[in-house]
């Protein structure tokens, strides 16, 4: 009984990834047909075709996303310990949740004027500042419970021991996080990839990214490029997933 | 004197926490401050180690004014009641962290941990990671990678606080031997009235910010609030009594 209901949540879990790749070479799968009248792989090898800027859109996203994580990774990292040491760190972390408080749209919409002003928006550096800015409050969040007494202990033990502190962040410090530096890494990065809202506004709509694809072929009711489109936009987080698990458990396994 | 701390003074948002403290000790000794919770043990031996910033006093170790050093330059090692070991090292190059910190040439920094493994009686354990050992072991680990890098002044936080009685004995007899094979010169903060006396080779008390040093034992013993005249009275009666 437990295999058919484990069985079962995975054919539930896969079946929409499932159902992407078939979309995505079928010919002339529409409703109510159940099976496609065809295959094709002409969808696929669109990608590498510079007219339709599929490829680029890949490209934009992962620059993106790469960017916005490492950044916001490294930056919530060394300001939330100034944050978490201070007495006002419980404020800190009100606020750390204030973006999060309404939609990205809506908060797309209040940064607009800024973004505007600045000659950012329309721009990647604009949707990069963005999503940097939905992201860093997040891994803030994160982090702030990252940095116990224990920590500033063996902090302060590295000091008395003749340690500078560059020895200590290079040798104890970054060391002893690395499982939570990769889990922000890889949760802000999702963020940053599956951001539609904000992109959409603050890139006014000429930063493509792949989920400005997906909704741009789902609005010319393009079944193929949208399930295409949908798949490249599955992968790489998977892809993520496991390198991240591969290496958490690598990590875990060396402290045990 | 090896080190002599003038009018230490120190508060937290007008909380007096060290009052006006004075204190001398010889090369190779060890003191013992015998003190409750909260009355400014730990902050006392941070302010030694430069860990926290007094407000008044000077700190002077081994004719050197280190009040302003920062703690990478006061060779002043604060241990924690936690032995703090690193965890994605190995006990080898926790042991070895102090000497690589200082760039030593690893020949060197081989021969010297391996020594001081042989010391500790932990040569077996010396590719294990911290997790593996028992409560004792790092403890001991904590103790070699201070000792490794031959401090001037060791800071010793009720380091075996958080030991089961057992181990506790096995650890005071190994501070013991260690002290005085590696010469070691340390402040030794406890609760215990029993450790503080076979720890140290002076007395003081610590309360309310203020510490007082006995000259010897049987002024630590007549002192009431020690406690220790009433701990050997209690012990007494027991025996009467049997």
């Amino acid at each position: 009984m437990k295999k058919i209901v484990v069985f079962l949540l995975i054919l539930v879990f896969l079946s929409p990834f499932a159902y992407f790749i078939v979309a995505s070479v079928a010919v002339n799968y529409r409703f109510p047909l159940l099976w496609p009248e065809g295959w094709t792989m002409d969808n696929w090898q669109q990608i590498f075709r510079t007219n339709n800027g599929l490829f680029d859109s890949v490209f934009t996203s992962l620059l993106i996303s790469v960017v916005t994580a490492a950044v916001s990774t490294s930056a919530g990292f060394v300001i939330s310990k100034t944050l978490a040491y201070h007495t006002k760190r419980s404020l800190f972390n009100i606020l750390a949740y204030l973006p999060y408080s309404f939609s990205p749209v809506i908060y797309a919409y209040c940064l607009y004027f800024f973004f505007n002003k600045s000659q950012l928006s329309g721009h990647i550096v604009g949707v990069l500042l963005a999503q940097f800015i939905l992201t860093f409050p997040f891994s803030i969040i994160l982090f702030l419970n990252h940095w116990n007494t224990e920590l500033k202990a063996v902090e302060e033990l590295t000091y008395t021991l003749g340690g500078s502190v560059t020895q200590a962040w290079r040798r104890v410090i970054i060391p002893m996080s690395k499982s939570i530096l990769l889990l922000c890494f890889f949760q802000t990065f999702l963020i940053s990839w599956f951001e539609y809202g904000l992109t959409s506004v603050i890139g006014l709509g000429k930063v493509h990214t792949l989920t400005i694809k997906v909704y741009q072929y789902i609005g010319e009711s393009n079944l193929g490029f949208a399930a295409l489109a949908s798949c490249l936009l599955v992968f790489p987080p998977l892809i993520l997933l496991w390198f991240n698990r591969h290496f958490m458990l690598a990590n875990n396994n060396q402290y045990a | 004197m090896f080190l002599a701390i003038h009018h230490l003074c120190k508060s937290f948002d007008n909380n007096v926490i060290l009052d006006n403290i004075q204190l001398t000790l010889n090369q190779g000794q060890t003191l013992s401050i015998l003190g409750k919770s909260g009355c400014g043990k730990t902050t006392f031996l941070k302010t030694i180690a430069g860990l926290l910033r007094q407000d008044q006093g000077t700190i002077i170790l081994e004719h050197n004014d280190i009040s302003t050093q920062p703690p990478q330059q006061r060779e002043a090692v604060y241990i924690y009641q936690q032995p703090l070991l690193f965890p994605h090292l190995s006990v080898y190059e926790n042991i070895a962290f102090g000497l690589h910190l200082r760039k030593i040439s690893p020949s060197v920094i081989r021969e010297k941990t391996m020594a001081m493994l042989d010391d500790l009686e932990l040569v077996a354990h010396a590719q294990k990671m911290p997790e593996v050992l028992s409560g004792g072991q790092r403890q001991r680990v904590s103790f070699g990678r201070a000792l490794i890098i031959a401090p001037k002044l060791l800071l010793l936080d009720e380091p075996f606080g958080a030991l089961d009685t057992e181990t506790r004995t096995s650890m005071q007899v190994f501070f013991k031997k260690m002290a005085k094979q590696h010469q070691i010169t340390a402040i030794f903060v406890t609760h215990d009235l029993k450790e503080a006396v076979l720890m140290g080779d002076n007395l003081a008390l610590m309360e309310r910010g203020q510490i007082h040093v006995y000259d010897h034992l049987e002024a630590f013993i007549q002192d009431s609030r020690t406690g220790m005249n009433q701990e050997i009275k209690f012990w007494k009666t027991l025996f009467r009594n049997d």
